[in-house]
Parts: C-alpha cells; sequence; structure tokens
C-alpha cells in the first residue's frame, strides 16, 4: 500500500500540490493509524496530511477521486459453465488460465503489477497510450496466450477445443479493452499536470492563448507576482540602511555643545520605479496590452506612480480609468467602451507623439521609466523619432516592447528599426515569460 | 488534576475517530468528521494543526473543546504585530536578579576578600558565574509553560497570521522537535508533548516550512444541517420551525456578495436575540430589526434589506418544505 501511496502523492505533486517528504511521512503514519478499511476517514486523514490550503484542498479531493477509483472487471461474473478439466491443455498458460476461469480480483493485481513493471505513471501524453497498452499486455503474457490461441485453432481438434479458442479470444479482446481504459485512466491522472500545462502557457505567444486559458494566466501572472515582489522587498530591507549623514550629525551637535553626540544616517531612499506606460490597443497588441496591465497593476506595492496612456488613432489619458475601476473592468473598458473618446481606426505614432510632447512631456522626469507597448506599425505616417529621443533624454529608462517576433521587425509599415536607437531598451514581448522578464528589470535596474 | 498524571491520551481519549466526535459533541461542540479525524490524527502521531477558515466558524473554539475533553488545562498565546520571544517563550527576571546582587553584596564581599590579586578575584568569580543566569531567574511565558507541564497541556497559538515573519520562523523548533533552545542554559525539552493548535486568519500566507511541520485543517461554513446541529446543543429552548428558518436565512445571506458573511457565531447570536424576543418564527420586520446582529457592515446590510422580502419568503418556504418532507 505504500507504493500505492506514493503513487498518489506522486500524482498530487503533478498537480501542483507541494508536498515535501515530511509530509508523505505523515500521511503514510496517519494511514497507518486510520487503516484503509473506512474510505472517508483515509481520504480526510490524508487530507489533513497533505493538502495544506484551501486551493490544494480541492486539487486534492478531485484527484482522490480520481486516482483511488477502480471500475475495472467490474462485469459481472459470467456463469461459469466451463468444465475447466475440458481445457487442461489452455489451463497451462497462466493468463489463459485467469481468463477462463474469470478471476477479475487476479487479473486486475496482474494489470496493476504489469502497469508498475511498464512504469506507466511516467506516460506524458495521449501519443503514448498505443505504446504502453502494448507494453503491459507484454508484460501480462498476452503473447503466450496468442500464441496458444492459434495452436489450438490450427489443430483439427474437437468442438470442445474450438470453444476453448472461443472463450480465450472473447476474454483476450475484453481485456485489450480494459488495459486500454486503464491506460487512459493513467494518462488522466499523469499528463494533467498543472507545472506542464502552465509552463507551456508561459512561452505561447499571447496572441494565441485562447480565452479559456484566461483565468490560468491571471492565476499564474498573481503568482509571478508574488515572486518578483517577494525577491524585490527582501532586497529593500538590506538595503535600508544607510550611511553616516555628516552634514545632519553635524548641525545635531551644535545643541550638544560640538559633541558628535547623536549620529544621524543616510536613509536610502525606496527604489520605486515611476512608470508611464503607453500602450497601442490595436487589435494586434491588445492581448499583449491585457496581460501587461495586470502586471504592472499587480505590481503596484513596488512601483511609485502609474500614468497610461493609450492610443489607436489618437491618444487619450486612461490612468483614471485604471485609478477608479478595477483591473479587469478597465481593461474591458479600454477595448470596448464606445463612450471613451478613442478613434478606433488605424494605429498613429504620429499623432500619438505630438500628444505627448504637448500635453505629458511635463510627466517625464528623472525617476521615470517610460513603457512604450507597440508593435512600431505607423501605417505609413512620419515616424516623428525626435520625440521618443527627447523622452528618452528626460527618463531614466525607456523601455519598448514589441509584441511582434524579431524577424517582422523594419518589414511593411513597421517603424521600429526607426525608433530602436532611441530606446534603452527594446525587446520583443510576447509571452508571459517576456512579460515578467520586463518587469523584472523594470523593478531591479538602477541606472 | 493529579489523578491526570498517568493516563496516556492516545489509549484514553483518542482510540478512534468516533470517540474523539462523541467527546467534543458532549463538550457541545459539533464538527463534521473531518476535524475529528485530523484531531485524531494529530494527537496520534503528535504533530500541530494548523487551523484556518473564515472567522468565527470556531477555530479557538476547538482548541478550547479539546483542552476541556482532554481535562487539561489551555495555554493560549494571542499573536500580534511585534511579539517575540521575549513575550512568547521566556525572559529573565531582571528585578529579582538586581535584588539579589543587591542582598548578597556583603556575601560576595566575602568571598571575594579572601583573595587578594585581582586575577584571583575572578578566577574565583567565574565558579560561581552562571549563577544568576540559571532557572531561578527565568520567567517563562507561554510557550515554555507549555513545555515545561508534566501533565501536557493544550497549547493555543491563535492568529499566527498577525505574527512577523521573523516569530513564525522562531516557532518552528518549537513546532517540529517541541524543544526550545535557551543560549544560557541550554535546550528545554518538553516534559509531555502538549497538542498544539495554530489558527489563522489567511491575513497572510504562512510559510512553507510552518505549513510542512503542521497537518492542515480547513474549517468552512457549516452545511445547514450542520449549523441547525450546531443551534440546537448550544440553545436546546429554541424552536424546531424557528430554527430550521433562521438557519436557512443565514445559508441564504452567505451566497450574498457580502463583505463580511455572518459566521457560526453570529448565527448563535441572532438565535439568542430571536429567542429574547420571544420569536416562534421569522418574519420581515423581525429580521428587518436584528439584521445588525449577523451583519456588521452598514453596506452588508443594506445589501440585505434590499433582498430582504425575497430572503425571509424563501426561507420561510424552506422552512415549509422540510416540514412536507
Amino acid at each position: 500500500m505504500e507504493g500505492t501511496l506514493g503513487d498518489f502523492i506522486t500524482v498530487l505533486r503533478r498537480a501542483g500540490v507541494r508536498i515535501s517528504i515530511s509530509e508523505s511521512l505523515d500521511a503514510v503514519n496517519a494511514a497507518a493509524i486510520i487503516g484503509y478499511d473506512n474510505r472517508r476517514l483515509f481520504k480526510e486523514a490524508l487530507a489533513a496530511s497533505l493538502a495544506k490550503s484551501h486551493t490544494e484542498k480541492k486539487i486534492f479531493d478531485s484527484c482522490f477521486d480520481n486516482f483511488f477509483s477502480f471500475n475495472f472487471f467490474q462485469s459481472p461474473n459470467k456463469a461459469n459453465t466451463l468444465n475447466l478439466e475440458a481445457h487442461t491443455e489452455a489451463l497451462k498458460d497462466r493468463l489463459a488460465a485467469l481468463v477462463l476461469r474469470d478471476d477479475k480480483g487476479k487479473l486486475a493485481m496482474a494489470m496493476m503489477e504489469a502497469g508498475r513493471m511498464a512504469n506507466v505513471s511516467s506516460i506524458k501524453n495521449p501519443m503514448q497510450k498505443s505504446l504502453f497498452t502494448m507494453k503491459i499486455l507484454n508484460e501480462m503474457g498476452m503473447p503466450g496466450m496468442e500464441a496458444m490461441v492459434a495452436q489450438i485453432k490450427n489443430s483439427t481438434g474437437s468442438g470442445l477445443s474450438q470453444q476453448t479458442a472461443e472463450l480465450l479470444e472473447k476474454g483476450r479482446d475484453d481485456l485489450v479493452d480494459t488495459v486500454k481504459e486503464y491506460v487512459e485512466q493513467q494518462l488522466q491522472l499523469n499528463a494533467d499536470g498543472v507545472d506542464s500545462k502552465d509552463q507551456f502557457l508561459k512561452t505561447t505567444p499571447l496572441s494565441q492563448i485562447e480565452l479559456r486559458h484566461f483565468h490560468r494566466m491571471d492565476g499564474l501572472i498573481q503568482k509571478l507576482i508574488r515572486q518578483l515582489e517577494d525577491r524585490h522587498s527582501r532586497r529593500l530591507k538590506t538595503a535600508d540602511r544607510g550611511k553616516l549623514d555628516y552634514k545632519k550629525t553635524l548641525r545635531k551637535s551644535i545643541s550638544y555643545g560640538g559633541f558628535l553626540f547623536a549620529p544621524l544616517w543616510k536613509k536610502k531612499k525606496e527604489n520605486r520605479p515611476d512608470v508611464i506606460v503607453i500602450c497601442d490597443i490595436s487589435r494586434s497588441v491588445l492581448r499583449t496590452v491585457r496581460f501587461l496591465m495586470l502586471f504592472i497593476y499587480g505590481l503596484n506595492k513596488r512601483i511609485g506612480k502609474i500614468h497610461t496612456f493609450i492610443f489607436y488613432s489618437n491618444m487619450i489619458d486612461a490612468s483614471y480609468i485604471f485609478d477608479r475601476y478595477s483591473i479587469e473592468e478597465a481593461l474591458t473598458k479600454i477595448t470596448t467602451d464606445p463612450s471613451l473618446p478613442v478613434i478606433r481606426g488605424k494605429s498613429d505614432y504620429n499623432t500619438m507623439f505630438t500628444n505627448f510632447r504637448d500635453h505629458h512631456l511635463h510627466l517625464v522626469t528623472k525617476n521615470t521609466t517610460v513603457l512604450i507597448l507597440g508593435d512600431g506599425r505607423n501605417n505609413f505616417n512620419p515616424p516623428n523619432a525626435e520625440v521618443l529621443k527627447a523622452i528618452g533624454e528626460r527618463c531614466k529608462r525607456l523601455i519598448w516592447l514589441n509584441p511582434e517576433t524579431k524577424p517582422f521587425w523594419g518589414t511593411g509599415d513597421s517603424e521600429i528599426k526607426t525608433y530602436a536607437p532611441y530606446c534603452h531598451l527594446l525587446q520583443e514581448c510576447n509571452t508571459l515569460v517576456h512579460l515578467e522578464r520586463v518587469v523584472g528589470t523594470l523593478l531591479s535596474a538602477r541606472r | 488534576m493529579r489523578k491526570v498524571t498517568n493516563m496516556d491520551w492516545k489509549t484514553d481519549k483518542f482510540s478512534s475517530v468516533q470517540q474523539v466526535m462523541d467527546g467534543m459533541k458532549a463538550a457541545h461542540y459539533i464538527c463534521d468528521s473531518q476535524v475529528a479525524t485530523t484531531v485524531y490524527i494529530a494527537c496520534n502521531i503528535e504533530k500541530p494543526v494548523l487551523v484556518e477558515g473564515p472567522a468565527g466558524v470556531g477555530k479557538t473554539e476547538l482548541a478550547k473543546v479539546i483542552a476541556e475533553y482532554l481535562e487539561a488545562p489551555l495555554i493560549r498565546i494571542q499573536c500580534y504585530e511585534g511579539l517575540d520571544e521575549s513575550k512568547a517563550l521566556y525572559e529573565w527576571k531582571y528585578g529579582k536578579q538586581l535584588l539579589y546582587t543587591q542582598l548578597l553584596k556583603d556575601k560576595l564581599d566575602t568571598i571575594m576578600n579572601k583573595q587578594d590579586k585581582l586575577a584571583d578575584s575572578i578566577e574565583k568569580l567565574h565558579q560561581y558565574d552562571d549563577i544568576f543566569f540559571s532557572a531561578h531567574f527565568l520567567e517563562p511565558r507561554p510557550l515554555l509553560k507549555a513545555l515545561e507541564q508534566p501533565e501536557g497541556v493544550v497549547l493555543l497559538i491563535d492568529e499566527i497570521d498577525k505574527a512577523d515573519e521573523e516569530f513564525e520562523a522562531f516557532l518552528l523548533e518549537v513546532l517540529s522537535d517541541f524543544q526550545v533552545s535557551i543560549p544560557e542554559i541550554g535546550t528545554i525539552k518538553a516534559l509531555r508533548k502538549p497538542v498544539v493548535f495554530l489558527t489563522s486568519n489567511n491575513a497572510r500566507e504562512l510559510s512553507e516550512a510552518l505549513k510542512r511541520r503542521c497537518l492542515h485543517l480547513y474549517i468552512p461554513f457549516p452545511s445547514a444541517a450542520l449549523e441547525r446541529e450546531v443551534i440546537k446543543t448550544r440553545l436546546p429552548q429554541i424552536g424546531e420551525r424557528l430554527r430550521k428558518q433562521l438557519v436557512a436565512f443565514i445559508q441564504a445571506v452567505r451566497t450574498l456578495d457580502i463583505r463580511k458573511p455572518p459566521s457560526i457565531s453570529e448565527t448563535i447570536d441572532w438565535a439568542r436575540v430571536l429567542l429574547l424576543m420571544h420569536a416562534e418564527s421569522l418574519s420581515k420586520e423581525l429580521v428587518g430589526k436584528t439584521l445588525n446582529v449577523i451583519l456588521k457592515h452598514e453596506e452588508d446590510i443594506r445589501v440585505v434589506e434590499e433582498k430582504l422580502v425575497s430572503l425571509t419568503v424563501a426561507a420561510l418556504k424552506e422552512d415549509a418544505d422540510m416540514a412536507g418532507e
């Protein structure tokens, strides 16, 4: 039973529950104390020792129900009308004997055993199904039985042995089906790992992620945000201690008659960048905008001020939308709300830059990071790169994120190569991994 | 209490899950079997239990009930920001140390006087050095007290999520080995391993290390049947009909989008209030007047008031349905 418990723990780990060795030991102890006879108690015992949060409990419940269900060989026993003595020849083969006797318990045991030998729990994708089915059947001794069936059929024996052959063939087909189902179940259990799916989502281009994965993406982003936050908050704590502030100490010492009595320290300023985000919200970029905004606003503890501008054919200041509404609502608002004064025609970088220079350039200070998200497809308008240059000179850092893959840069109406020299960082950004990296540098880099 | 000394909890009090459940029921604590199973296992494999769940579902109560069940004292640490080991574990009795040095001054003088040289005095002094940092001058705080009880205790570390992360890290030694290290004295091991409960309201995520050392128990809002049972045990005087109605009402309120859904303790309070008002059955006016017992936020009250009629009718109907069955 310990082996099975071990398998179950592996399954849980794959499903995203973090289980350490000490916890598995607890589970084994708990199972030993509770015993295996009462399913409900057994489940509760395992739940207490393995699942360590409410969400993990939910995963646990579904995994438990999947894992500890065994529906194979459940068909009712056939009326055993056979005279087993008549099949002495067939009974020599172990598997054939089991099939003829219709011994379901032993067959199930044999199948599980063969499954373990064939390492079926390592199954990863549906392509491997037939391979593992074959392996398990071989392990159970199917080839031997097949050979024997053929032999019986070929021998021109009595009707009785023909009947045996038929029975065996029928049994074989049933067995193959059952093993197939078993492998299918194992696939469900073992391949449905959150980890691999997350990894997949992290590296899939954002524009191709399907709507149904969105909630999972959001969870993933929350996780990444927490990691980033942990990483950076810890460093701030150690960086908090400053140097001796000599001037202040001197000034203070006047009241003590010139004795340097109370040393004063320079406080290190918390390094919270102000961010100005300028987003192209044309359809080609929209997806990336969504996830970037989730990131930026999720990290607002580590970021000072956030100004958000969105542009399509014109540009508007969208900061108030993000301030007033929850991030989800704000995102739907900027994409669909018809009352916003956005002209949804063709993206126009020229108008955007002119507008920004005329009205908002004062926002850019030496503590600001300007983040421009867009593909630089300007629909053959003048690029107006001198404004970008001006922004780049005023700000701390100018980062351009381009959701297009590199080979497309500079093709057609793309002006990205014209803009490139003025950016401190120009990056391709179309997967979650890219996004995380960018936001990470946003928080960490000190220039 | 004396007679408890040689009693073995494992065999006498924790021989089966059912026994634990019955014991808790006798102490007027109604719970589902997940709670009983977890407590049962925790006591058998000697691990702390981390209890999570929304406020007011009886997390702290659980520890109290177990203490009552075991007839063991309950030692409680209420966690808050800034709680440190001098308040949780031990502190030196500085006053006593000072007083003793003053009182013993003459004595010290006579001892020292025999020595002529300074080096000799220091040598002599070294032979006595640890006197003032011995167990006599140790002021035990809850954690140390819990370890020093020969008869065992139930230790409740309440709202661990309110304490700082440093304190959480400091607890690890206590939770995994039931011992603490005091630099001046050494390691103190538990005379008898206490039954430990930690509660958390999820104000912040607890560290993996802490979770790993505990069994985890999540107590959700109770199901309608369980809640009726709780009310029945706590307030046996209340009528069958009213009980069903008020539980149905509360259950419905919990599904609404409100800031603080009412918990069991609020249900019990409400039942008490209704009992005081000699109510036989819920009505719109009655509910409207007593809403502030179950809801603690102005905006929540407003939300529920809007739907007051439909909620009350639904609760009354629920009761009728059940009577029909």
